[in-house]
């Protein structure tokens, strides 16, 4: 046996040097190594038979000719139909959320591309056990006939994949995909409905996807899909369909019934289009959830965000493989005119300096460069100064709408946010953006009883604790074992078992039990405008604010965890193109550049935080000291009264008096010569929304239900709005002068870098 | 323990109205003066305080002729209306009002009973007026200071600690005590030892022996060394109370033997708690710097157990017990002590202590023998004349 093996072996090695004698490459070395081995083993099996007689070792299942006949081409739907995890679909109650969310993205995409104010429709109906007919509307401009099935019916198909442009979607898998998942669990055809202008007939196909060769087949109208007019006659036909179409001028309409699993809390539809709205503040939102509840999010504001600009590939982000095939593909006729063409940054003088550093003719035609000269292209690249690529691509949602939204969707009492200035990783500008909201009641008592009747009935939870935390976003294990105390219910009791009385019970003691510290903080994670339900462990997001000191901003934090409290932190990152960590896009891939964005974004709004909580602390302090005097001073006049037959009541009139002077006095700080000065507030900044709280708990304490409270308490001119707005030329000062700084602290750390710009 | 009843209110218990002695008109006065004075500051707006002599080593002094520790004129400003005062003003108010009921109604109580009379809730919180007799104990101290009058003129006593045998015979309370015929108990000494409860009648005793504890005490009962010895033989359960203190000061200043007072020698443990018990029936405590007067003994002796005494006696090394940190800081603290630090004989005997890096309990000797101590100890050392004093 040895010498079978050691024969062909040292063949190969002089096969293979004769085959690369020129080549000293490792990477072709391997290739043709492989190669090698391949033939190898179809040699020894022809040379083993004659040299002996008997078969030596288990006999050969199959031969090289054999599997070769098996080997093919494997389409990307093919692919995606096995790994549909990969794409979002793991379970069925994320199957409903990723296809409501791909529509929703597409839609949104296009509305803003267009330039058109967002209105979606969304809507979720049961048609059997487990099965859905998801449908999203939207007022867009449309699709031409011919694309519908390509976009709908053909994965990695889009207009999003090949630019550089900040999007929610980006590869051209998601609506396809979700089209692809429901004809595998139903049988349905995807419908899509497409208007493009008024008075026109909207198109309507019924689509599947050819997993096979990942093309479209269109079903219905013999192939060619059917023209709907408008009017009555048209609904009458949606009808037919079982399509209910939003009778609207221009837009499109998708339907796609699927197995899933409809289930309220955290990870659910709800919560995603809540999240949405909170990020998409110029959003209109209808949503009729399974059970044909109607909601709306209306929009907070009337204007679409900056449209994003597309830009060109900065040099310092491309790889070599890129490098080469952007080479060979490109129509330039030098390599200079390539450089300058195909990125962004590069003048002629930097396309000059890079050709000179490769020793490469800057008159050189692009497709003649071999892969040496590519290879010391790329190299003369990273080493060639290129300013860092424009940032004015991105659109980021901004402070006050970040506010905004934040401020319509979760109640608090205390709202701050952040725009860092755009940042680059590997060659991708990037902006963070982190909005925070402080105080306020917690989900848990919010929740009408009817609502948790309702979601202890859905729940699959095998315990109450698990069911809380699972749930309610924010409440930590210690916060649910406190309610379940407060309500008497042992920790491991079933979700489902509880009798009317025990979930009342239960339902008071979410809403009595207070949380503040055992609550953790919520997090709200987006790419793109796009919120991020899935993996928070996985990302960069959450890592970070994981790394973050919150201590220093008066929160309570364990190592290595999420600070508590009631506070909400939004992320936001707006890029061309956001690393994710997976096709199914739930995580932010930890790129160093993006990390030290997110800390400085969140060490700003920490610091407004702090000082807010500073002073709350102080106030509180004061009424302290108040209320101590006042206790005692009752207990002073009887005593003296006693003592000497004194008036009593006279007496602690008097006292009170003299404690409201005395309390006032001691609020009045004093400099070095004694005289009261004018303690300065400590200025906030710009962006922060203060909401009086105790107004909000008188609104909450109301016998109404809470959400129509919290929106009353909301609609309310209570609100402190204290400053929101700035001007833009504010804005590019700010910016710039952060810049600098930001340059100028590089070395040292991010917090002192922060101190300096508080000093400023 | 059973409220008692003070022989002259007799006749109008349970009534508010009793029957006053010139001495609880004076308590009352001073009391009813002080709300005055409350009532006064809240008149003008002013914020009302209270001013406490500080009971703090470095508010007390030793007087150099009398021998004793005498209260400086230091106080402490206790404000209703300052964050951390606010509470203790309350309460010493409360005490005041406590002790005036008292007065009033011509009743004694412990300064337990009396915390149990301030202790409610402050209406409208959970809060207490007083949390622990711990929180009250203080407080009533600073009101005697405050005031310049005695507990016992308060009506408030500490609990019975300490107990006494010897050839005496005296009256408390009316009745008639034969203190050689107490059994093995003794007589237990009250807090309130003034003569208007206690009067002395006959003695024969020779001088006084005061030992550190019970234990000790009992072993000096038992061996019957009072009879043999002719002395008052008392203890003061550790730290001596105040009745124990102010009984035997009484004992020293109003009892003669040939027309000497007579002298009292301590028996306490060689450690630096032991020399600060010596201390304190010696010059008084800071404390109670203002009752040094009526309490100090400056005559007093200390017989031991002294730092030489291992060697002396003989003593086995298992007996020693190793000075840990604390001790050793309060030995040095102790040696500071103005009525300390200027006398060699002292200093001596604390450095040698420290030196030996042990210290020593009475109940030692027993490791000689069971009544080494009574036998061998205190009658050597007696007739010696070997013992520490000025």
């Amino acid at each position: 046996m040895p010498s079978t093996k050691t024969r062909p072996a040292s063949r190969r090695r002089r096969d293979s040097s004769a085959d690369s004698d020129a080549s000293t490459d490792s990477a072709e070395d391997k290739a043709g190594e492989d190669a090698a081995s391949a033939n190898g083993a179809a040699e020894e099996h022809d040379d083993s038979a004659p040299s002996n007689g008997k078969p030596a070792g288990p006999k050969r299942r199959t031969t090289a000719h054999e599997m070769a006949t098996r080997q093919r081409d494997i389409s990307v739907s093919e692919f995606f139909a096995k790994n549909r995890h990969l794409l979002g679909f793991d379970n069925p109650r994320k199957a409903l959320l990723t296809t409501i969310k791909e529509a929703v993205d597409n839609s949104l995409d296009a509305c803003e591309e267009a330039g058109i104010l967002p209105e979606i429709w969304v809507r979720i109906e049961p048609t059997a056990d487990n099965r859905f007919r998801a449908a999203v509307q939207d007022n867009g401009p449309g699709i031409v006939k011919k694309q519908i099935p390509l976009i709908f019916g053909k994965l990695l198909y889009g207009s999003k994949f090949h630019r550089l442009r900040m999007s929610r979607g980006q590869q051209g898998i998601g609506i396809s995909a979700a089209g692809m998942y429901g004809v595998l669990t139903t049988g349905q055809p995807i419908k899509i409905v497409s208007r493009i202008s008024k008075g026109k007939p909207a198109h309507y196909y019924e689509i599947k996807i050819d997993t096979k060769i990942n093309q479209p087949e269109i079903l219905n109208g013999r192939g060619e899909g059917v023209d709907i007019p408008p009017g009555a006659k048209g609904q009458a036909e949606f009808d037919r369909h079982g399509i209910v179409w939003v009778e609207a001028d221009h837009g499109t309409r998708v339907t796609i019934e699927l197995e899933a699993i409809y289930k309220r809390g955290r990870g659910s539809v709800d919560e995603y289009l809540e999240q949405t709205a909170i990020a998409n503040p110029h959003v209109t939102i209808h949503y009729t959830d399974p059970e044909g509840n109607e909601s709306t999010y209306a929009r907070s504001a009337e204007e679409l965000p900056v449209e994003p600009k597309e830009i060109k590939p900065h040099p310092y982000g491309i790889e070599l493989g890129n490098l080469i095939t952007m080479l060979s593909d490109t129509k330039e006729s030098t390599v200079t005119a390539f450089l300058t063409q195909g990125f962004s940054r590069v003048s002629h003088t930097v396309a000059r300096k890079v050709c000179e550093g490769a020793k490469v003719s800057p008159r050189a035609r692009p497709a003649t460069i071999g892969r040496q000269e590519a290879d010391s292209l790329f190299k003369a690249i990273q080493e060639t100064k290129i300013l860092p690529p424009a940032t004015d691509c991105l659109s980021p949602i901004g402070e006050p709408l970040l506010l905004k939204g934040l401020y319509h969707v979760v109640p608090a009492e205390f709202y701050t946010a952040a725009t860092r200035p755009p940042a680059v990783y590997r060659g991708n500008p990037f902006q963070i953006e982190v909005a925070l909201a402080y105080g306020g009641a917690a989900t848990t008592q919010k929740v009408p009883l009817e609502l948790l009747t309702e979601l202890l009935r859905e729940s699959d939870a095998r315990t109450l604790r698990q069911f809380l935390i699972n749930t309610f976003a924010g409440l930590g294990s210690e916060a649910a074992d406190a309610i379940l105390k407060e309500a008497d219910q042992g920790t491991r009791s079933s979700p489902k078992g509880l009798k009317p009385k025990e979930i009342q019970k239960l339902h008071e003691a979410m809403r009595s039990t207070s949380l503040e510290s055992s609550q953790t903080m919520n997090v709200l994670r987006y790419a793109n405008r796009v919120p991020l339900q899935f993996q928070p462990g996985a990302c960069a997001i959450t890592q970070t604010i994981m790394g973050t000191n919150w201590r220093s901003y008066g929160l309570t934090q364990s190592r290595g965890s999420l600070p508590s409290g009631p506070i909400t932190v939004l992320v936001h990152m707006a890029s061309v193109w956001v690393p994710f960590t997976s096709e199914s896009k739930e995580a932010v891939a930890a790129y160093p550049e993006i990390e030290k964005e997110i800390r400085l974004a969140l060490q700003t709004v920490g610091r407004k935080l702090g000082m807010y909580l500073n002073r709350r602390l102080k106030v509180r302090q004061e009424g302290d000291r108040r209320n101590i005097f006042l206790r005692y001073l009752r207990e002073v006049a009887t005593a003296v009264s006693t003592i000497n037959q004194s008036d009593r009541d006279k007496l602690y009139e008097q006292l009170l008096l003299v404690a409201k002077r005395k309390t006032a006095q001691a609020d009045v700080k004093l400099d070095k010569h004694g005289k009261p000065i004018e303690a300065p507030e400590e200025d906030l900044g710009e962006h922060v929304i203060i909401v009086d709280p105790t107004q909000m708990a008188d609104a909450l304490r109301g016998g109404s239900p809470p959400q129509e409270t919290m929106d009353a308490v909301l609609t309310d001119a209570r609100r402190t709005l204290v400053k929101s707005k700035e001007t833009l030329r504010e804005i590019t000062e700010r910016r710039q002068l952060a810049d600098e700084q930001t340059a100028s602290a590089k070395h040292s750390r991010g917090t002192s870098d922060l101190k300096n710009r508080n000093k400023n | 323990m059973a409220k008692k009843k003070r022989s002259r209110s007799e006749s109008s218990s349970g009534t508010p109205a009793a029957v006053l002695t010139p001495r609880d008109k004076k308590t009352i006065n001073t009391l009813i003066t002080l709300a005055d004075e409350i009532v006064e500051a809240a008149d003008k707006k002013k914020d009302p305080h209270l001013d406490i002599p500080a009971r703090t080593l470095t508010n007390v002094k030793y007087n150099n002729t009398a021998r004793i520790i005498e209260m400086g004129k230091g106080t402490n400003r206790r404000q209703l209306f300052n964050l951390t005062q606010a509470k203790a003003y309350m309460q010493t108010l409360l005490v005041a009002e406590g002790t005036k009921r008292l007065l009033d109604q011509g009743k004694t109580t412990s300064i337990r009973g009396l915390y149990y009379l301030l202790k409610h809730t402050i209406e409208g919180t959970k809060e207490e007026t007083f949390d622990d007799q711990a929180d009250c104990d203080p407080i009533i101290e600073d009101l005697e200071v405050t005031l310049t009058t005695l507990r016992e003129e308060l009506h408030v006593y500490a609990s019975n600690r300490g107990a006494m045998v010897g050839p005496l015979t005296l009256t408390d309370s009316g009745d008639e005590i034969d203190c050689s015929r107490m059994g093995s108990g003794g007589y237990s000494i009250p807090s309130i030892v003034e003569a208007d409860v206690i009067q002395f009648g006959s003695h024969r005793a020779e001088f006084i022996l005061h030992v550190e504890k019970d234990t000790v005490w009992r072993r000096f009962n038992e061996d019957k060394f009072w009879r043999k010895h002719n002395c008052i033989l008392i203890h003061g359960g550790g730290q001596p109370p105040r009745g124990v203190r102010r009984l035997l000061s009484r004992m020293h200043n109003e009892l003669t033997y040939r027309g000497q007072k007579l002298p009292v020698f301590c028996l306490l443990d060689n450690d630096p708690w032991g020399y600060y018990i010596y201390s304190v029936l010696k010059q008084g405590s800071i404390n109670l710097a203002y009752e040094s007067k009526r309490m100090a003994i400056p005559d007093a002796r200390y017989i031991g157990l002294r730092s030489k005494d291992f060697e002396e006696c003989k003593l086995t090394p298992s007996v020693q017990i190793r000075l840990n940190e604390q001790d050793i800081k309060r030995a040095k603290q102790i040696a500071g002590y103005p009525w300390f630090a200027k006398k060699k004989e002292w200093q001596r005997e604390i450095k040698q202590m420290l030196d030996n890096g042990f210290k020593l309990e009475v109940e030692s000797l027993i490791s000689k023998d069971i009544s080494y101590v009574t036998e061998t100890y205190v009658p050597e050392r007696l007739k010696a004349q070997d013992w520490l004093g000025d």
